[in-house]
């Protein structure tokens, strides 16, 4: 327990600036949904000027972008992929930091086994991500009962923005991974930015083709906008792999760490 | 008892470095001195015993219990003092020690202020504010404020200048007397003199010896220097039980052990301008465990 206050205050200032970041991306682009749905008509002729390619790579989805919710899953992209950032942030931070402050010998010499160090921690990383998005959806929700043009559905405004958490908890699990087996991180930034825009961009060019079984490749596609919408459900079928991914990235990431060795500085 | 049983212990990792069949062990209440050049094994002992990293053959009990299957356990009772000391940066000296202490479950907070105040430290500082000296205090409260039965130091005099080394001796061994048993890992031949009651010598990862150091010290060693009106001939000294003989100038110098007798009969045929006869320091005794073989 102590670990894990110890833990959650020091990730206190980053939750906080990450949760107004990603709440100030959110109001930015709905502060351009009115003026964007007032000139739908001539945005949609912009627009389709583009390559159809190109627009679902983007995630640009013309058949509802001018409705509230078709303009928040455009806008989504964007602020999923800073959370995923964060999550991934986090994650390899976890052990790695203790690494690199060299205050492995200091938290492993106390009389605590590895695994109760790992779950504290992990569970810090995880509230610290619960906490973000509860305060990003309960502003988020504010927001867009502000610029709403029409009524929508706020299940669905739920669904959707839960999606992010999702698909940070499985970057967190990626990140926890990548931090156990990597003697030493000297930074944590590039690890996380590079691996979170290699998923998007593959998440990206699998966006181009209709083949489904590509979007198991990038986190950032196992959750179909359109299908939310539709059936204000999630899909089963990647719920179940991105948890099968997160549970064995994390049990293999305790099997390494309380079999690894500490090593001197 | 034994506190510490370290039996064939091994480990081998990266080129050249680790330990090779370490066999010792650290009886209650003794304030152990673990010796040897740096990178001979110390710190790979210390962290293997710390559970830091796991052996690859061998095994080592701490309070009869195994120190890898019994780790959290045993480290109740266990106070650590790392070479180098590296704590959270932005956390204050206060903070940090009392998340130390809410590891233990027992009230710290008295001794906190204690040793803080024998120590000279100042609580409200942040870590990184502090210098290389006082982060080291920071390291030997924090090692020492849940009074544990065991405590391992591994180098733990760097940093730290004179005054605040013999005090932090005397507060080793006052610990020492309420009970604790110290295994003192170090360098240093004179620290361990001035401390220790028996010795583990170690090289290239190897047991040299264990000895008491009242035994290493016994007047079987002597050290020898004689002024003579012309220089001596090198070997004019070389008889069984003479080391590391230097000759410069007209002084010629020497560690014996053995029948006194011998040498004095040869000095008795020489000429001589003047004699000392001195008891060496470890330093000198353990000079030849010291040298590498190869060289």
């Amino acid at each position: 327990m102590n670990i894990f206050i110890h833990e959650l205050k020091a990730y206190r200032k980053s939750t906080i600036i990450w949760t107004i970041s990603l709440i100030a991306v959110f109001a930015l682009f709905m502060s351009m949904f009115p003026a964007f749905s007032k000139d739908a008509d001539e945005f949609k002729k912009l627009l389709e000027g583009y390559p159809e390619a190109l627009r679902k790579a983007i995630g640009l989805n013309l058949g509802n972008l001018f409705t509230i919710l078709g303009f928040y899953c455009y806008a989504l992209t964007f602020i999923i992929l800073c959370g995923a950032i964060q999550a991934m942030n986090l994650g390899t931070s976890i052990v790695s930091k203790e690494v690199r402050e060299k205050t492995a010998d200091f938290l492993l010499t106390k009389p605590v086994t590895r695994k109760q160090v790992l779950t504290a921690k992990l569970l810090a990383a995880f509230a610290s991500l619960v906490i973000t998005n509860i305060v990003y959806i309960a502003a988020a929700t504010v927001i867009a009962s502000q610029v709403k043009t029409a009524e929508f559905s706020m299940k669905q405004f739920i669904l959707l923005s839960m999606t992010m958490f999702f698909i940070q908890l499985m970057f967190l699990a990626f990140g926890f991974i990548v931090s156990v087996l990597a003697r030493k991180l000297k930074s944590v930034l590039p690890v996380s930015l590079g691996t979170v825009f290699a998923f998007y961009f593959i998440g990206a060019i699998s966006a181009t083709t209709d083949d489904e079984a590509k979007r198991y490749f990038s986190p950032f596609k196992y959750f179909n906008n359109d299908y939310i919408l539709k059936h204000s459900s999630y899909e089963a079928s990647f719920m179940i792999v991105g948890a099968v991914i997160i549970l064995l990235a994390v049990a293999a990431s305790y099997f390494v760490y309380t079999k690894k060795d500490i090593h001197d500085v | 008892m034994n506190v510490i049983e370290i039996k064939n212990l091994t480990k081998t990792y990266g080129k050249a470095r680790g330990i090779t069949d370490i066999n010792f062990n650290v009886e209650e209440g003794e304030i152990f001195g673990f010796i040897g050049p740096n990178g001979a094994g110390k710190s790979t002992t210390i962290r293997t015993l710390l559970s830091l990293i796991y052996p690859t053959s061998g095994s080592a009990t701490i309070f009869g219990k195994d120190c890898i299957k019994f780790a959290p356990e045993i480290k109740k009772e266990i106070g650590y003092l790392p070479s180098e000391v590296f704590y959270y940066d932005n956390m204050k000296v206060k903070d940090l020690l009392k998340y130390s202490a809410s590891f233990y479950k027992k009230d710290c907070s008295k001794r906190i202020k204690e040793l803080a105040d024998i120590m000279d430290l100042d609580l409200n500082k942040k870590i990184d504010d502090l210098s290389l000296g006082n982060k080291k205090k920071v390291g030997i409260v924090q090692g020492l404020l849940h009074e544990p039965k065991l405590i391992i130091l591994d180098e733990p005099t760097s940093g730290l200048d004179p005054l605040m080394q013999q005090k932090f001796f005397e507060l080793l061994e006052e610990e020492n007397k309420k009970g604790a048993t110290i295994l003192f890992s170090s360098h240093i031949l004179s620290e361990v003199q001035r401390l220790c009651n028996r010795v583990a010598i170690i090289k290239e990862g190897k047991i040299v010896t264990v000895e008491k150091i009242s035994t290493l010290k016994e007047n079987n060693y002597k050290k020898f220097k004689v002024e003579t009106k012309v220089p001596l001939d090198q070997n004019y000294f070389q008889i069984d039980g003479v080391s590391n003989l230097t000759g410069k100038g007209n002084v010629t110098s020497f560690l014996f052990r053995g029948d006194i007798n011998a040498v004095l009969r040869k000095v008795a045929e020489i000429e001589i301008t003047n004699l000392w006869i001195e008891e060496p320091d470890l330093e000198e005794i353990f000079l030849h465990y010291y040298e590498k073989e190869a060289k």
